[in-house]
């Protein structure tokens, strides 16, 4: 009796978890209206904010020079990029150089902190800043000429303190976790952060995010110990009531690539689930006004944990069901989880199908193959992370594990070229 | 896009509608985006409401004549709520059990309160409920399919007030149920605001309708194409998925059931769902439906005597849309309930198994596509080719038309339907049954320790008056069927005292060999009602002694 109990509690709030996850992942597409007001509004013209572009830049020359020029090609026209380079790194800090002997509207700010990381890096360029909006990009992104003119429009129409932008990784057809990797960028960037918007709770993105210079000055820029510097500094402006606005797009998206091993995943995802772990003990969230708003950050901010909870609990709990003898009530409350995990499943298989088509890509039935097969590793994989996370939180180790990039997506500049 | 950025902090996003494929033309009342905060709606519906339940539940429970399967279904609601499992004898997946699971809910506190009113004339009540629930839905699915006002208030009357509506809507059917959740998943599927989740919701309604009662998986595709047409082509995919997704998930619980109960396929000593199935797929054809003298054709004629404006009238609608397809809005927005009706007629017309019941599944589609080709009629008498300067006598020759076609179908309906629910509202058909019960509860020494063959129909009224159930009071032909009722019969018929012979028994003992023995060793000690119709209580009479078990 208590067994059933207990499996029957265990299972409701699973499924509790899983449903609500699925709610949200599906926000944008829950009626037309609402998948139409998460795009950019046509920009009408005309310009009157300045840009601050930041582009940090570590050990990434072989990348640089491309996302500096395409940066440059915007049709926006006034605008400066500010690269940040190590004074430990001449190579980078030798095409950065370069780049800005040949276009005024570069300019090269040198970082000297001892020990480096990305916020500190954009601290340090921070008062060099003379736009009306600092914008955040990382050396590998390729970003939209148009961008510029709709983020201009976006703050101008919408009074918004901050714009997040699209980020998508593309090149799902790298392997099997490149896949995941880049749907799970499609749901959150498409439609979950729409959702965070509009609750007023929002962890923002790395890149691709714009905030008002002197919002970002007032709030002390990044905090320089986070290891999720981006979700820190979205919690703390939206906590204080600082207004986001979320547009995707998948024109002006910016394209990145996923890691280039399954190891480099895995550490990234582990700089991020500790980076929430910090966001989370910080309690910046706290001065949120809504209670539920304060519930939804709680939750966000442990979804590293739960996700890794729910992963290994999900199967352990059907199995319960089928070979222990427990009451026919009991064994379907406990299948209730994996339903919920099954209509996500095929969420994801049908956004797949939407990512194909929004992108112009061909999905082939290998990927969706890949995909459900992909799946439990995933979440082994997502698991792993979120236990490494929280050791390395324990013993506290913060430093940063950056993710090499390999530039794959720059193969794919066209996207009508990309090989399937 | 030509949409803004609403997505911000402490703002709700603003309803801005976005260009969708419209249906409806100018001409007519748009539906409110909420049916619930239009006052002309809510009164029309709520009058409607209340002529129906008058009418369906005055008299319920004496007309009309109780049926065996009510008595089957009430019999297994009332093993679930006293923690028998799913049926007082052994569940042998002849349905899924959610339908009387549903009755057993519907009739848990009156049957808590009041143990004795859990027989099938007093727990017609509760089919009240899901005949509102069901008039008001048919309601909102015309309004939703973008019906006038007026045609969706001909819809709720022609589905709530048809005399064959009432006679089948005031029994504890299955169908009833099924009809109500397929009702919901149509309403659903035309969300006006196209929401993931109420498309969702759809596939769940229309999962609970087939496992309510399994034919409704021939209605399915209808709810799809209702579906199709409502949602939006840039969240289409998802929405349909989602639904489908639902309803399979839901769908598969009921093998799974089977599964967990080691039931799923047939092997030795237990039932089985393949079983189960088999035996539905199996049941002996009742012959072609438009050939006198074979089962169905008597079924049809049966529904024919009720009514004839709607099936028949239903099927004109039907066939009426269909043929103004390429002109008619109506029509194309009515699509969903047309294809219903096209496969039901359809099924109906193959020489297989035709139930009485059969109709009850299509009995709102008939309504909505009646109503729809009335609303198509009016609108061509009415609007067709009428410029702006019209001339005016042309325009009351307009009127005038419509007027004679109104007063012309009215005094051909509402005779008919007076004379058909006058005797809905008056008869009393289950004067016998009545009396028997009494007579059983009354005559009979020593109920516990007697053993007594009835139809199922009674078989609850017998279990109030001390009766044991399963094995005391017997479904007389589990005498014959169930293995663990028949040997505890080791001496057949003589191990009985007592058969209440209904019409039913008596046309089913011929099958019974046991049933039919008990019949032949047994002499009526009273008779109720006269005719056909008569209910007879028989007693065993044993060589000898009275009763040696």
């Amino acid at each position: 009796m208590l067994t059933s109990v207990f499996i029957a509690a265990v299972s409701l709030a699973l499924f509790g978890m899983a449903a609500f996850t699925l709610w949200w992942q599906m926000h944008a597409w829950r009626t037309p209206e609402v998948l139409a007001s998460t795009r950019f509004s046509r920009p009408d013209g005309a310009e009157h904010v300045s840009f601050s572009l930041l582009l940090p830049a570590r050990h990434e020359q072989a990348v640089l020079d491309h996302t500096i020029q395409r940066l440059l090609q915007s049709t926006h026209t006034d605008f400066e990029i500010i690269v940040i380079v190590g004074h430990d790194d001449p190579e980078t800090t030798e095409v950065a150089r370069r780049a800005a002997a040949r276009d005024p509207r570069v300019r090269v700010v040198v970082d000297t902190h001892e020990k480096k990381n990305k916020p500190k890096a954009m601290n340090t360029a921070l008062p060099h800043c003379r736009g009306d909006i600092v914008g955040v990009f990382d050396a590998e992104d390729q970003v939209h000429p148009e961008l510029l003119a709709h983020v201009d429009h976006a703050f101008r129409s919408t009074g918004a303190d901050v714009v997040q932008g699209g980020v998508q990784l593309i090149n799902f057809h790298s392997s099997w976790y490149s896949l995941r990797n880049c749907l799970e960028y499609f749901f959150w960037f498409r439609s979950r952060l729409h959702l965070h918007a509009q609750k007023g709770f929002i962890p923002l993105g790395g890149n691709t995010v714009f905030v008002r210079t002197d919002v970002l000055k007032e709030a002390g820029g990044w905090d320089p110990n986070c290891l999720a510097e981006d979700c820190d500094l979205g919690v703390r402006l939206s906590s204080v009531g600082k207004k986001v606005v979320v547009a995707y797009d998948s024109d002006m998206v910016t394209r990145e690539e996923t890691p280039g091993s399954l190891m480099s995943l895995l550490k990234q995802r582990t700089r991020w689930n500790q980076g929430f772990l910090q966001v989370y003990r910080k309690r910046d969230w706290k001065q949120l006004p809504g209670f539920r708003q304060r519930l939804l950050a709680r939750y966000t901010l442990m979804t590293p944990y739960l996700q890794a909870i729910s992963g290994v609990i999900i199967p352990l709990n059907v199995a319960i069901a089928l070979f222990l003898d427990v009451p026919v009530g009991v064994a379907f409350i406990t299948f209730l989880p994996a339903v919920t995990a099954l209509v996500t499943f095929v969420f994801e298989l049908v956004g797949l199908h939407d990512f194909g088509k929004q992108y112009g890509l061909r999905v082939r039935l290998v990927h969706y193959l890949k995909l459900i097969i992909g799946g439990p590793f995933y979440q082994v994989l997502l698991a792993g992370a979120a236990v490494r996370a929280v050791w390395r939180e324990q013993r506290g180790r913060n430093d940063w594990e950056l993710t090499s990039h390999v530039g794959a997506h720059l193969a794919h500049v066209n996207r009508e070229d990309v090989p399937a | 896009m030509t949409s803004t950025l609403p997505a911000a902090t402490g703002v709700k996003v603003p309803a801005q509608r976005t260009a969708a494929p419209r249906t409806g033309s100018t001409n007519r009342t748009t539906p409110p985006k909420r049916l619930r905060s239009s006052r002309p709606d809510l009164i029309l519906c709520g009058v409607l409401l209340v002529a129906i339940l008058v009418v369906q539940g005055w008299n319920i429970a004496d007309y009309p004549t109780l049926s065996d399967d009510e008595g089957t279904y009430l019999a297994q609601a009332w093993a679930v709520q006293e923690g028998r499992g799913l049926a007082h004898y052994t569940y042998w997946y002849d349905h899924p059990p959610l339908g009387w699971i549903q009755l057993a809910l519907l009739t848990w506190i009156p049957a808590y309160f009041a143990p004795e009113s859990m027989t099938v004339g007093s727990m017609r009540a509760v089919m009240l409920l899901i005949s509102a629930l069901s008039a008001v839905l048919v309601y909102v699915v015309a309004r939703r399919l973008s019906l006038p006002r007026w045609a969706a208030g001909l819809a709720m009357a022609l589905f709530g007030l048809s005399p064959l509506s009432v006679v089948l809507q005031r029994e504890i059917f299955l169908d009833n149920i099924a009809v109500m959740w397929t009702l919901l998943a149509f309403a659903l599927a035309a969300s006006p605001s196209r929401h993931l989740w109420h498309h969702f919701g759809a596939g769940m309604a229309a999962a609970a309708a087939v496992l309510t009662k399994e034919t409704m998986l021939l209605v399915l595709p209808a709810v799809m194409v209702t579906m199709w047409r409502h949602s939006h082509r840039d969240t289409r995919k998802f929405a349909i998925t989602g639904a489908i997704t639902a309803c399979a998930l839901i769908g598969i619980s009921y093998p799974l059931f089977a599964l967990l109960k080691g039931e799923l396929l047939p092997g030795a000593g237990h039932v089985s769902l393949w079983d189960g199935i088999v035996y539905q797929m199996s049941r002996p054809g009742s012959g072609f439906i438009l050939e006198p003298g074979t089962g169905s054709y008597g079924v049809l004629q049966s529904w024919l005597y009720y009514d004839r404006v709607l099936p028949l009238g239903g099927l004109a609608g039907a066939l009426l849309l269909v043929v103004t397809w390429r002109w008619s809005v109506t029509a194309r927005a009515l699509a969903g309930p047309a294809l219903a009706v096209a496969i039901l007629a359809g099924m109906a017309l193959r020489p297989g198994y035709l139930p009485a019941m059969y109709i009850i599944q299509a009995l709102p589609f008939l309504a909505l596509v009646l109503a729809g080709g009335t609303a198509s009629v009016a609108h061509a008498v009415l609007r067709r080719w009428r410029r702006a300067g019209e001339k005016r006598f042309v325009t009351g020759g307009r009127y005038a038309l419509a007027a004679v076609l109104a007063i012309a179908a009215g005094a051909y309906v509402v005779p008919r339907w007076y004379d058909g629910d006058r005797t809905a509202m008056t008869a009393d058909a289950n004067a016998p049954y009545r009396a028997a019960t009494q007579w059983m509860a009354t005559e009979v020494e020593d109920p516990k320790d007697t053993r007594v063959l009835v139809d199922d129909a009674m078989w609850l009224d017998l279990v109030h008056q001390g009766y044991r159930p399963g094995l005391g009071v017997i479904w007389f032909y589990k005498a014959d069927l169930d293995p663990a009722v028949t040997k505890t019969m080791p001496n057949g018929w003589r191990d009985l005292d007592y058969v209440v012979a209904s019409p039913t028994v008596r046309r089913d003992a011929v099958d019974l060999p046991n049933v039919k023995a008990a019949m032949e060793h047994s002499t009526p000690v009273a008779v109720f009602g006269a005719g056909e119709d008569r209910i007879e209580i028989r007693q065993i009479v044993s060589a000898g002694t009275g009763g040696d078990r």
